[in-house]
C-alpha cells in the first residue's frame, strides 16, 4: 500500500459527509443490516454457536504451523501447486510467472481483498494482461476507475444514475438507470470474458486443512465462473483464513453469511482445490495456492492483537460503526474500511501511516456487539492508540504527535499545581473573550485550535469557576440553615 | 530448509516455539477432533416417509423467497412432464438454438427427454465423460439439467457433487437450473450435508446452491440472473406420494414464463 500524495483521512470523510448519495445508502445498509444482524444475534436463545466458532478458530490460529501444512499436503496430494509467500510482492512475483508460463492474456477475477491488498492488478496490467473483475460492484468500480468503499458492497457510494450513465459510455448501452436492466447489460458484457479467459484470480473466504479443499462464498456466481471456465485458477489465500476440520467450517461458513448479509447461506459455496479430473469438461487445468502471509505472521506473534486474525471478513462490523456510517470506506485508505480495517490496515501496513484510523473510531463499542466471532475491536483500538502516544519498538511505531505529547505534559504540570491552574483559567478566559460570537459560544479558534470549532461551536468557559460559585452557594445555604436552626 | 520450512517456521516463531521444533496433528490433536456425529447418521437413516414429506414442505417454504421452484411429483414419468413443462415456456436468453445439457444420470437417462422434445426442435445433450463438446454444449444451452446429491430443507440449498459427467457449468451457465431428487435426499440442515460429507472419501470438487443467482450491488436493489442462472427448478420425486389429480396446475411452473 504506498501511499503519494493523497488526501488525508480528515479531507474524504469530509468529502464523504458532503456526498449525499453515499450519505443515504449508507444509512440504508446500516439500518437493514447493522440493525438486522443485531435483532438476530438477541432472538437467539443462546449464543453457544458464536463462542464455539471463536474458540475452534483461536485454536487453529494457534497451531496455524500445523494446520497449513496439512492444507499444503493436501492440495498437493490433488494435483494443485503450493506457494508460499512471504510478503505481498512475492505473491505478485508469483502470479506474474504463472501468468507468464501459460502464455495468460486474460484474467478474470473473483472479488478478494487480499489482491488489492498487495495490488496484483496493476502488475498484471502492466505486463500487458487484461485483467477483469466480474464481482458487479467492483466491475462497476473498475468502469468508474474507482475504489470499493465497503467489504461486500464496494460501490454504494454510486447510486443508479451514476451507473446508467457509466454503463453508457463505457459499455456502449442505452442509457438507463433500472438496476435490472444494468445488470443484464453487465451480464451480458461478462459472460464471455469469463468463458473465454485464460486463467481466473480468487481470494479463499475459508481452507479446510483436513479436505485440502477451499471454498468460495459468492452470490452472483461470478467466482464459480472463475473457478470453472479458464484453464488455470489461481487462488490468493491470508494464512489466517483456514479451518482445520470440516465441522469447524461449518460454523465459520454459517455465521460468515449470516453477519454479512442476513443470509442462511449464499446462492454459492463453492469448495475446489486441485485441476479438474480427466473427463471432466469444466474445472482449471492447473490449480495455483498462493498462501500469503505479508505481516500475518508479525499480529500471530503479538498476543495484544492475535484475536483479530479470528476475523470472517464478513463486514458486518462496517454496518453498525457509527464513524463508518457517516464517513464511508475511502477515507481509510486501505482494502480494509471499517473497524476491522481501523486495526487490521495498521498493523498490516504500518501504525504512522494509518494513525488517524485508531483514533477516528469513537470507541463505543458496537463492532464488539455486532461480531459475530465476538472480536474486541475496541480493546485493540485503545491499544493502537497507546502504541502511537508513546511508541513501539516492535512494531516501529513512532510518536505520532510529539507536540501532542509535549502539550499533554504541559497540561499535567498545570492542572497538578492549583497556582498554575488558576493562572491559566484567568488567562484562557481572558483570551476567548475575541472569538466569542453574538451566542455566546466560541465560533471560531485560531491555529492548532481551529479543528475544534471547524464543525462546533464550543461553549466558553464560564466567567466564575465552579469552586467559587459552590463556595458562594454553599456560603448562602449555610448561612441560611444556621438561621433556621437558630430561628 | 526449503521456502515452506522457512515460511512455517517464521509461524512457528510467532507462536512462540522455536524454528527448529516441527510440530503436526499429534501436537495437537483437540483441533482435528471431530465431534462424533453418528447420532446425526443414524438420525438421516431411520427419518420416516412422513418425517421427509415435512421436511420437503419446509424445502418449498424456504425455497419460495430465493427463487427455488420446488416441484413434488410421484413418479419419474410425472417429473418428465414437469420439466418438459418447464423447457416449452422458457424462452433461450443467449442464442436463437433451444439446446438443453443435463448430467450423465441414470435418472435423467430414464426421463428420456430427447424423445419426448422431438417434436420442439430442442437438442438435449448429455455430458458425457468421453465427449469433448461438453463445453460448448454447455455454453450454448438454456437449461441445464443436473441430479444434486442432497437438497437441504432448512435452507433451500441443493448440494451437488461435481467431476466427469456431472460438470459444474451445468448447474452454472445455462439462464436456467432445474435439479431433479429423490425425497431420499432431502436433508433437514447443513448439518447432516457435513456428517455425510465427512463420512464419504475426499472429492474433486462439490457446490452449495442456493437459489438462483443474484446480486444487490446498485442501490441494494436485487436482482436475479446475475451471472448463473435467473431461474432454478427442484423437481422432487416421492414416489409414496398420493397422486395430485391436477399435478401441474398451480405448481407456478408457468410464472417462470417471463424471464
Amino acid at each position: 500500500m504506498k501511499r503519494t500524495k493523497e488526501p488525508t483521512y480528515s479531507q474524504d470523510a469530509q468529502k464523504a459527509l458532503e456526498n449525499h448519495v453515499l450519505q443515504s445508502s449508507l444509512k440504508k445498509l446500516q439500518n437493514r443490516f447493522g440493525k438486522g444482524v443485531m435483532e438476530y444475534w438477541a432472538a437467539k436463545d443462546d449464543d453457544e454457536l458464536r463462542d464455539r466458532v471463536k474458540r475452534r478458530r483461536m485454536s487453529t490460529i494457534e497451531n496455524l504451523d500445523v494446520v497449513l501444512s496439512l492444507l499444503a499436503d493436501n492440495v498437493q496430494k490433488a494435483g494443485g501447486h503450493v506457494y508460499f509467500a512471504k510478503t505481498g510482492s512475492d505473491a505478485v512475483k508469483y502470479c506474474l510467472r504463472v501468468a507468464q508460463k501459460n502464455e495468460v492474456k486474460t484474467v478474470v477475477k473473483g472479488k478478494s481483498m487480499l489482491s488489492a491488498e498487495i495490488g496484483v492488478d496493476k502488475a498484471l496490467e502492466q505486463q500487458g494482461v487484461e485483467v477483469v473483475e466480474t464481482d458487479l460492484g467492483e466491475f462497476i468500480i473498475q468502469l468508474a476507475g474507482d475504489a470499493p468503499s465497503h467489504i461486500i458492497a464496494p460501490c454504494i457510494h454510486l447510486n443508479r444514475q451514476q451507473i446508467g450513465k457509466l454503463f453508457q459510455e463505457k459499455l456502449g448501452i442505452d442509457y438507463t438507470d433500472d438496476p435490472p436492466e444494468l445488470t443484464r447489460a453487465a451480464r451480458g458484457a461478462l459472460r464471455r470474458k469469463m468463458i473465454d479467459a485464460d486463467m481466473g484470480i480468487t481470494g479463499c473466504n475459508f481452507a479446510c486443512a483436513e479436505t485440502g479443499k477451499i471454498s468460495l462464498v459468492s452470490n452472483e456466481g461470478n467466482i464459480r465462473m472463475a473457478t470453472t471456465m479458464p484453464r488455470i485458477h489461481l487462488a490468493l489465500m491470508g494464512i489466517e483464513r483456514i479451518a482445520a476440520t470440516m465441522q469447524e467450517h461449518q460454523g465459520m461458513l454459517q455465521l460468515l453469511t449470516r453477519g454479512a448479509a442476513l443470509q442462511k447461506l449464499s446462492t454459492y459455496v463453492s469448495f475446489v482445490g486441485g485441476p479438474k479430473s480427466e473427463g471432466d469438461p469444466d474445472g482449471p487445468e492447473e490449480f495455483h495456492l498462493v498462501l500469503v502471509d505479508n505481516g500475518r505472521s508479525k499480529i500471530l506473534g503479538d498476543p495484544e492483537f492475535r484475536e483479530v486474525l479470528a476475523c470472517l471478513r464478513c463486514g458486518a462490523c462496517l454496518n453498525i460503526c457509527p464513524v463508518y456510517g457517516r464517513i464511508g470506506g475511502h477515507a481509510y485508505h486501505s482494502p480494509y474500511p471499517g473497524p476491522i480495517g481501523a486495526v487490521v490496515s495498521p498493523l498490516l501496513f504500518g501504525m504512522n501511516q494509518h494513525a488517524d484510523l485508531c483514533k477516528g473510531e469513537s470507541l463505543c463499542g458496537a463492532c464488539l456487539d455486532i461480531c459475530p466471532v465476538k472480536i474486541d475491536l475496541p480493546r485493540m483500538l485503545l491499544a493502537l492508540r497507546h502504541k502511537l502516544a508513546y511508541g513501539d519498538a516492535k512494531w516501529q511505531a513512532r510518536q505520532h504527535k510529539p507536540s501532542e505529547a509535549f502539550a499533554f505534559k504541559l497540561y499535567r504540570l498545570i492542572i497538578s499545581n492549583s497556582m498554575f491552574y488558576r493562572l491559566a483559567l484567568r488567562c484562557a478566559r481572558l483570551l476567548q473573550k475575541p472569538f466569542m460570537g453574538k451566542s455566546g459560544m466560541i465560533g471560531k479558534m485560531m491555529g492548532p485550535g481551529a479543528r475544534w470549532t471547524n464543525d462546533r461551536d464550543l461553549p466558553p468557559l464560564a466567567r466564575e469557576p465552579f469552586n467559587r460559585r459552590w463556595k458562594k452557594k454553599h456560603s448562602r445555604n449555610q448561612k441560611r440553615n444556621n438561621e433556621v436552626n437558630h430561628g | 530448509m526449503d521456502e515452506k520450512g522457512v515460511f512455517l517456521a517464521d509461524i512457528r516463531t510467532a507462536l512462540g516455539y522455536t524454528k527448529e521444533e516441527t510440530r503436526d496433528m499429534e501436537q495437537c490433536p483437540a483441533v482435528f477432533a471431530d465431534v462424533d456425529d453418528s447420532l446425526i447418521l443414524d438420525r438421516i437413516q431411520y427419518r420416516t416417509h412422513v418425517e421427509k414429506q415435512a421436511l420437503l414442505q419446509i424445502l418449498q417454504d424456504n425455497g419460495e423467497q430465493l427463487r427455488l421452484e420446488v416441484h413434488p411429483v410421484s413418479s419419474l414419468d410425472a417429473a418428465a412432464e414437469t420439466i418438459v413443462a418447464i423447457i416449452k415456456s422458457t424462452k433461450p436468453e443467449f442464442s436463437t438454438a433451444r439446446q438443453i445439457i443435463q448430467h450423465d444420470h441414470p435418472d435423467l437417462i430414464e426421463l428420456g427427454l430427447w424423445k419426448r422434445m422431438a417434436g420442439e426442435a430442442v437438442h438435449v445433450h448429455t455430458a458425457y465423460s468421453n465427449d469433448s463438446e461438453v463445453r460448448e454444449k454447455s455454453v450454448e444451452s438454456f437449461i441445464g439439467i443436473t441430479v444434486p446429491r442432497w437438497a437441504v430443507a432448512e435452507s433451500a440449498t441443493v448440494v451437488q457433487i461435481t467431476g466427469p459427467g456431472r460438470p459444474r457449468s451445468t448447474s452454472l451457465l445455462p439462464s436456467v437450473h432445474i435439479a431433479l431428487i429423490r425425497l431420499e435426499h432431502v436433508l433437514a440442515d447443513l448439518t447432516e450435508v457435513y456428517a455425510l460429507l465427512g463420512d464419504e472419501p475426499p472429492k474433486e470438487s462439490f457446490v452449495f446452491i442456493t437459489g438462483s443467482s443474484k446480486t444487490a450491488d446498485i442501490e441494494a436493489h436485487m436482482v436475479h440472473g446475475a451471472h448463473g442462472p435467473r431461474q432454478t427448478h427442484l423437481v422432487v420425486i416421492d414416489e409414496l406420494m398420493v397422486q395430485k389429480t391436477t399435478p401441474l396446475k398451480g405448481s407456478g411452473i408457468f410464472a417462470s414464463a417471463e424471464i
